[in-house]
């Protein structure tokens, strides 16, 4: 992806110890984002303009001396917030129109597991629409690799409740997938 | 169902404090039952993510595939597009002394009175992390100062940075990109 060259190193630059720090953390918490986001339903470009939006704010939290600690946690919450006021596009839902095609599968190498594979994805797509729409949340935000009290911050419910979302997310998804 | 079962998740995800996850690991060595569930939650939670890079891989980026997004966004675009279809040099040096705080102001100022210094000596190519971005045509470095583009404060006093525009056959811009 072109965007893998750095504009926002500007802006960060002031409180990073140096651009290398800044140039990181960047690098590492754009991709996750457009992941997250795109996930949640809203389009590529869509996905990029939040993002970008997110790393505005994140400058002008800092400018204003706001919090420095777990910038990614409050970076998801900032594009998580900002997808959900693109009502629209949040309510296309992750999942919802998800046809792979052969290539998405690449790791397949014979057309029998490109079968299989097909297979699996279709019905696990089919498990992902059944979800509510905060269990998609809570398991979208694990698979970022947040952890229960940071998705908890992100969705503004409690850690416990984190807890019992993923827990019946993920046995919802076994269930039905039948894995 | 074993009453282990709903600490299992927990458990994979290590979100269980220290003394109950030791506990439940040893539940799951002496009970098939919760084995067979870890595995499959695992095997679950990893076709999730497969899931996920799969979905985002579909939706392939369109507008800006070949466009850098800028953080000064339509003002420094605008800019710098002004100052390329007006003045045809190969780099323009802005005096910090004609520098403003507004974008417009520069977009009135940076193309009519500056004396370009043309500096015949071609840049050297800045290494793009994207091996398959490449130019469509001739690069074009412009100095302008920072404080010139972002608001007051938001850079430190006195730092430029080079705007790498990168101009299509057809005259538009493939690429924009900004560097220290």
């Amino acid at each position: 992806m072109s965007g893998d060259s750095l504009p926002l190193i500007l802006p960060l630059s002031r409180f990073a110890t140096d651009s290398r720090e800044a140039t990181t953390l960047y690098r590492e918490l754009r991709k996750p984002l457009l992941r997250y986001l795109v996930c949640l339903g809203l389009s590529s470009d869509e996905a990029q303009d939040v993002v970008q939006d997110a790393f505005l704010s994140l400058h002008k939290h800092l400018v204003s001396g706001g919090p420095q600690d777990n910038i990614r946690c409050w970076l998801f919450r900032v594009a998580h917030n900002r997808a959900r006021n693109r009502q629209h596009s949040y309510d296309r839902r992750f999942g919802t129109q998800l046809d792979l095609d052969t290539e998405s599968i690449s790791h397949a190498a014979t057309p029998e597991q490109v079968v299989l594979e097909k297979e699996k994805f279709r019905r696990l797509g089919k498990a992902i629409r059944l979800l509510t729409p905060s269990e998609r949340e809570c398991l979208l935000l694990r698979a970022s690799g947040l952890r229960y009290r940071e998705i908890g911050e992100v969705l503004g419910i409690s850690t416990s409740t984190v807890a019992d979302t993923v827990d019946r997310a993920i046995k919802k998804l076994a269930e039905k997938c039948n894995v | 169902m074993c009453d282990y079962s709903g600490k299992l998740v927990a458990w994979i995800d290590r979100e269980l404090p220290e003394r109950e996850a030791a506990d439940v690991e040893q539940h799951i060595l002496a009970c098939a039952e919760c084995r067979r569930r870890v595995d499959a939650y695992k095997r679950v939670s990893a076709s999730f993510v497969a899931y996920c890079d799969a979905a985002v891989g579909q939706k392939t980026p369109s507008r800006l595939r070949h466009w850098v997004p800028v953080l000064s966004g339509v003002a420094a675009a605008a800019v710098l597009s002004l100052v390329f279809l007006r003045v045809p040099v190969k780099q323009i040096p802005v005096r910090p002394q004609e520098a403003v705080a507004s974008p417009a102001s520069v977009m009135e100022t940076v193309p009519r009175p500056v004396k370009p210094v043309h500096r015949q000596r071609s840049l050297p190519r800045m290494k793009t992390p994207n091996a398959s971005w490449t130019p469509a045509g001739p690069a074009i470095q412009i100095v302008i100062p920072a404080e010139a583009m972002f608001p007051p404060g938001a850079v430190p006093e006195g730092v430029n940075f080079i705007a790498d525009l990168d101009i299509g056959a057809d005259g538009s811009a493939q690429g924009l990109r900004l560097q220290p």
